[in-house]
């Protein structure tokens, strides 16, 4: 587990981050600017330093101590071993991409191979380049490397996309995915792109106003946090597989314990999605409708009812395995008696968010 | 007739005051760029005094300074028995005073001009402050040091005003250039001030000339 706990007071502002993380997979940091997101980081990574005794600071990764106000500890940025890909690449101007890469291998006893990885990040014809010949893209893939050959037992990624066009960035989410499935490091990833969110994220944590809100598995959270989903209400996620590609209705269908029809392009066949649906979008009926323009209806079986914040009545159930929300009114609820082990089918439309 | 010996002499005391001022001036400036001490600004006025003070103040405190009972001539007076007062080492103090703000801030600017990010991006990739400057702040300071060596030696070699308050125009010891033409011009050998002056003027507008074609490379290259 990875703990960290900050207590620092920067001039006008409280930071009070205190969160566990897990050891492996990407743990996204959320939350909108301004929020304290970078501090933490600067914190994590020993870049900010402070000097006042008000501040606490412990942050234990792997077992190590890296930082521990109570015992004087505080280890300097180069002896944490905490790898850092910035928004800016931050690529040194005067080395070549092969020398860049190196540097950090060089300092750390990297067991790793750079042959690996340069080979995984097509990145070999780059080598001997300078960055200011290379496309943004490309830059952010070699700090990628740069910051993996240096082995670090975790790595920062601070919105590594935000200063690239849209096409550059698809082109390097895949290599994200990439490192936490063939490199076991640990990653946390700041975004306030819910759609990388939903792409990259095993676990997250949600921060607001120097403070961590929420914290949690990605389909656990999404049900009790507008923060995260920039809408009013609850959201869920399905887990889904791709299972057909109907390219004359735009559409994919997806299994996710019940085939659905998720309006989308670009899809490929059997790949794995998360689909973010919105709570006020699905609706409730005890039998498939027969006539309906809704092209989704699936059975489920309630759970749970709660009140929402709103007063609305917020069902919970099962999809297959999986948890589905829907808001609904107390008047609907009574006309339908809805309750706890009933069977109903569901209708949402077809545009989701995908991944 | 022209002499060689004041030529060497300024050369000598342009190439040592330079050296000196590159050891001491880099990490004054590399302070200087770095820290967020509030006696920074105080420095800074100090390093920059002799580019607003006329060299005739700065050299009259420097005399007395120098002199047996004067503060830098005290403590010379512990590690050498010829004193520093019309002497060539005397000039050097002078001179690496005088053209301190010419290195340091060049420097410091360079230094800047690298800048954080960079260094920040070194440090989480295992490299220390020391082997982050070497590395990294150095080689792209190219352009600073070298507009650094080039103005600290220029203005060694154009210096007047200090060198006629401390030097005392010793020939083959403290004589440089820009005291022997004054020497010449006031006894109205204006033949002989015309080659030293030609001279200087040559050589100035060549290693100004010099630097600048090279800089312009090294902007190519940073």
């Amino acid at each position: 587990m990875i703990e960290v706990n900050y207590k620092h007071k920067f001039n006008n502002f409280l930071l009070d981050a205190s969160f566990t993380m897990p050891k492996s997979g990407i743990t996204v940091l959320f939350g909108p600017s301004g929020s304290g997101k970078s501090s933490v980081l600067n914190l994590m990574s020993g870049l900010r330093s402070e000097k006042t005794n008000e501040n606490k600071s412990k942050f234990i990764l792997n077992n190590r101590v890296i930082d521990d106000s109570d015992n004087g500890i505080k280890l300097a940025p180069w002896f944490r071993n905490i790898a850092y890909v910035f928004q800016d690449h931050r690529l040194f101007p005067h080395m070549t991409t092969g020398e860049n890469i190196l540097f950090g291998y060089k300092r750390c006893n990297s067991k790793l191979k750079p042959e690996d990885l340069i080979k995984k990040f097509k990145i070999k014809e780059l080598l001997g380049h300078y960055p200011e010949q290379l496309s943004g893209g490309q830059k952010q893939r070699v700090s990628m490397v740069r910051a993996l050959l240096s082995q670090p037992e975790l790595l920062i990624l601070d919105e590594p996309l935000a200063a690239l066009d849209f096409r550059s960035r698809q082109e390097l989410l895949p290599y994200i995915e990439n490192i936490h499935k063939e490199l076991d490091i640990p990653m946390i990833y700041v975004s306030h792109d819910i759609k990388e969110v939903l792409r990259l994220a095993d676990y997250i944590l949600i921060m607001d106003k120097g403070k961590i809100v929420d914290q949690g598995e990605i389909a656990d959270l999404c049900i009790s946090q507008p923060l995260l989903t920039q809408q009013e209400g609850a959201s869920f996620i399905l887990e889904a597989r791709v299972t057909e590609i109907i390219e004359e209705d735009k559409l994919v269908q997806l299994d996710c314990g019940e085939n659905i029809l998720i309006t989308a392009e670009n899809m490929q066949l059997n790949t794995k999605i998360r689909v973010l649906i919105h709570a006020r979008d699905v609706s409730l009926c005890l039998s498939p409708p027969q006539d309906s323009s809704i092209l989704n209806c699936v059975p489920i079986c309630i759970d749970e009812l709660q009140i929402d914040e709103n007063g609305k009545l917020r069902v919970i159930a099962k999809i297959g395995k999986q948890t589905i929300v829907s808001l609904i009114s107390h008047r609907s609820a009574r006309q339908l008696n809805i309750g706890k082990g009933k069977h109903m089918y569901a209708q949402f439309k077809a545009t989701a968010m995908i991944k | 007739m022209i002499e060689l010996s004041p030529i060497l002499v300024t050369l000598k005391l342009a190439s040592i005051t330079t050296f000196i001022l590159l050891l001491i001036g880099t990490p004054l400036a590399w302070w200087l760029s770095n820290t967020s001490s509030k006696s920074k600004v105080f420095i800074e006025s100090i390093v920059a005094l002799p580019l607003v003070l006329p060299p005739t103040v700065l050299g009259f405190y420097l005399l007395l300074a120098l002199s047996p009972d004067g503060f830098i001539g005290h403590l010379w007076s512990y590690i050498s028995t010829t004193p520093l007062s019309f002497s060539f080492t005397g000039l050097v103090i002078g001179s690496v005073i005088y053209s301190m703000p010419f290195v340091v801030q060049p420097l410091q600017a360079s230094f800047e001009m690298v800048g954080k990010p960079l260094q920040q991006a070194a440090h989480t990739l295992g490299a220390n402050s020391f082997d982050t400057f070497k590395n990294i702040v150095l080689p792209l300071s190219k352009r600073g040091f070298l507009v650094a060596i080039t103005l600290g030696f220029a203005h060694t070699v154009g210096e007047f005003g200090v060198v006629l308050m401390i030097g005392g125009n010793i020939p083959e010891v403290t004589q440089v250039l820009s005291i022997i033409i004054y020497d010449h011009v006031e006894v109205l050998e204006y033949t002989q001030a015309h080659y030293y002056s030609i001279g200087l003027l040559i050589f100035s507008f060549i290693v100004l000339f010099v630097t600048y074609s090279l800089n312009r490379k090294l902007m190519v290259r940073i």
